[in-house]
């Protein structure tokens, strides 16, 4: 799945946040996205998955305009969010939180719980066993019967990847995964975020842990101030002068 | 000491329909996220519909599942031509917009069924007598059915897909859509179970005592006290609250008056709004 995203702009009451940035993921791909504080990178997602509305540009998945699709359109399309602060239905156990994001079910429909109980109990067995590979994948055996609210922010980061993975997401973007997360969670994060990249699936990544991103994705975008300044490999992306610049608050 | 037994029994029951109407109630603010001050008059709806199933078909099993349908189809057309319409306003638009379906059921009610007080045709049935204490038959079918509605909204909530994810929205309506959960299916399936919830409340009512246009836009505010008693969104705290209410009413009926026993519903409901706003079983995130 290809996300192509040309020239999106959002502005709040005269504030630019996100300034004609673009951007592109490939098929399988696996892109970051670093920027100071406030350069608009979470804006950016923003746009991307539908939940606030631009200023002109254009975004396509695999060559289909998504611009003007609602998130849940933009979601059911293979492109999925996780968010800086995980969020999850706090309610629900982890299993049901990872269930109630597989789509099309039958058993969505109250009517096919009433009158067509056996595909709708088919089906769930189905995705039961689904959800419980994607349990061991992510290691939450433990805590699967846990309301997700209990968790620790790490174990959140965890549950918002399997919701995301359970979708049948083919594009992931996740935002900061690594904060609040210990160092031997953020090894295992990378590892899983490895593995199912190698099953294809691509991930766009915004993250402040920038040793950590390095070595997870071959490809660096950097926002500063709403614009895109720099692409390329991490090691010559974090060697241009005016990243440095923008890091180190050099600019005026 | 036995009549108030029996009176509490009275309203033990009594308090589970009450319990059905606030489990309507709080299934609609959990999901949609307002009061919607139309339930009471979908339970009268609910009633009469059963009323005239019932004396089409000859049977009261007919004519209730009549009853429940119409309650259903009404509450998710209301949703359609109102609510849907005021999903991105701020609640209380919705509140309002209401109580004015209120009005509008209520009043065609009255044209089409009239206002005198009509009775469901039961076969009269002697009070069992245990330990002097006098139950009727009819109050065991009532509870015993208002228990099996209970059990099916707690099954559906909790034991099927549409359910799970009814729940994931009312935890987090925005997270859900950036899941990929669609509102609609959702919400088709909020108003189908909230309508059929407040049907089968009505035509219980209806079966306990006697059915108008009024009835359910009386029962409105016990069922709010019982919805925001249990921690509003809680469909366990509205049944339990009902309960306490029903027991309540009842018992205190001989000291204030039967006249005067609707209005304990607001002193508790005052007491819980000033001393526990979140009520029973509420958490601040469950009534988010």
């Amino acid at each position: 799945m290809t996300l192509l995203v040309e020239n999106i702009t959002k502005a709040y009451g005269g504030q630019v946040v996100v300034d004609h940035a673009s951007l592109r993921v490939d098929t399988g791909g696996m892109v970051g996205l670093i920027g100071p504080n406030g350069a608009g990178k979470s804006t950016f997602f923003s746009l991307v998955t539908g939940f606030i509305e631009g200023e002109g540009g254009a975004m396509t998945l695999d060559d289909r305009a998504i611009g003007s699709l609602s998130p849940q359109a933009r979601a059911q399309a293979g492109m999925v969010r996780t968010f800086q602060v995980p969020r999850e239905y706090t309610h629900l156990t982890v299993r049901e939180n990872l269930m109630a994001a597989a789509p099309g079910q039958a058993g969505d429909s109250l009517l096919n719980v009433f009158f067509r109980p056996g595909r709708v109990a088919e089906e769930e067995k189905a995705l039961a066993i689904r959800v419980e590979e994607a349990i061991a994948f992510l290691r939450l055996g433990a805590v699967a019967d846990t309301p997700a609210g209990m968790l620790s922010g790490g174990q959140k980061k965890l549950v918002e990847l399997g919701r995301a993975l359970m979708t049948g997401a083919k594009l992931i973007l996740l935002d900061e995964p690594f904060a609040g997360v210990n160092p031997v969670l953020i090894e295992e994060l990378s590892e899983r975020i490895r593995e199912l990249n190698a099953r294809g699936i691509a991930f766009l990544i915004i993250e402040h842990d920038l040793g950590a991103l390095s070595r997870l994705v071959p490809m660096l975008y950097v926002m500063d101030r709403g614009r895109i300044i720099a692409s390329g490999a991490p090691a010559d992306v974090l060697a241009d002068p005016l990243v440095r610049e923008a890091y180190l608050g050099g600019t005026t | 000491m036995i009549p108030f037994i029996e009176l509490a029994l009275n309203g033990i029951v009594s308090g589970l329909v009450i319990g059905l109407a606030a489990l309507s109630i709080t299934l609609v603010f959990g999901v949609a996220r307002f009061p919607n001050a139309a339930t009471g008059d979908v339970m009268s709806l609910g009633a009469f519909a059963a009323l005239a199933g019932a004396s089409a078909s000859g049977t009261l099993l007919i004519g209730g599942v009549f009853g429940i349908a119409v309650a259903a189809f009404v509450s998710l057309a209301c949703y359609f031509l109102v609510f849907q319409k005021l999903s991105s306003r701020p609640p209380v638009a919705s509140l309002l917009a209401s109580i004015g379906v209120a009005f509008v059921i209520r009043a065609v009610m009255g044209v089409v069924f009239g206002h005198q007080q009509k009775v469901f045709d039961l076969p009269l049935a002697r009070p069992w007598r245990v330990l002097d204490i006098r139950f009727h038959p009819t109050d065991l079918k009532i509870s015993l059915a208002a228990l099996a509605t209970l059990v099916a909204v707690f099954l559906i909530l909790h034991a099927t897909p549409i359910g799970r994810r009814m729940r994931a929205v009312a935890d987090d309506p925005s997270l859900a859509r950036v899941s990929g959960i669609s509102p609609r299916r959702i919400m088709v399936a909020l108003w189908l179970l909230s309508g059929a919830v407040a049907g089968i409340a009505g035509i219980l009512v209806g079966i306990k005592t006697v059915v108008t246009p009024e009835m359910g836009w009386d029962l409105l505010l016990p069922a709010f006290a019982a919805a925001i008693f249990g921690g509003i969104g809680h469909p366990v705290g509205a049944v339990v609250a009902g309960v306490i209410l029903g027991i309540v009413q009842e018992v205190a009926t001989p000291f204030v008056g039967f006249t005067y026993k609707i209005a304990l519903s607001f002193a508790v409901l005052l007491a819980v709004l000033l001393i526990r706003p979140k009520g029973l079983f509420g958490t601040v995130a469950g009534a988010r």
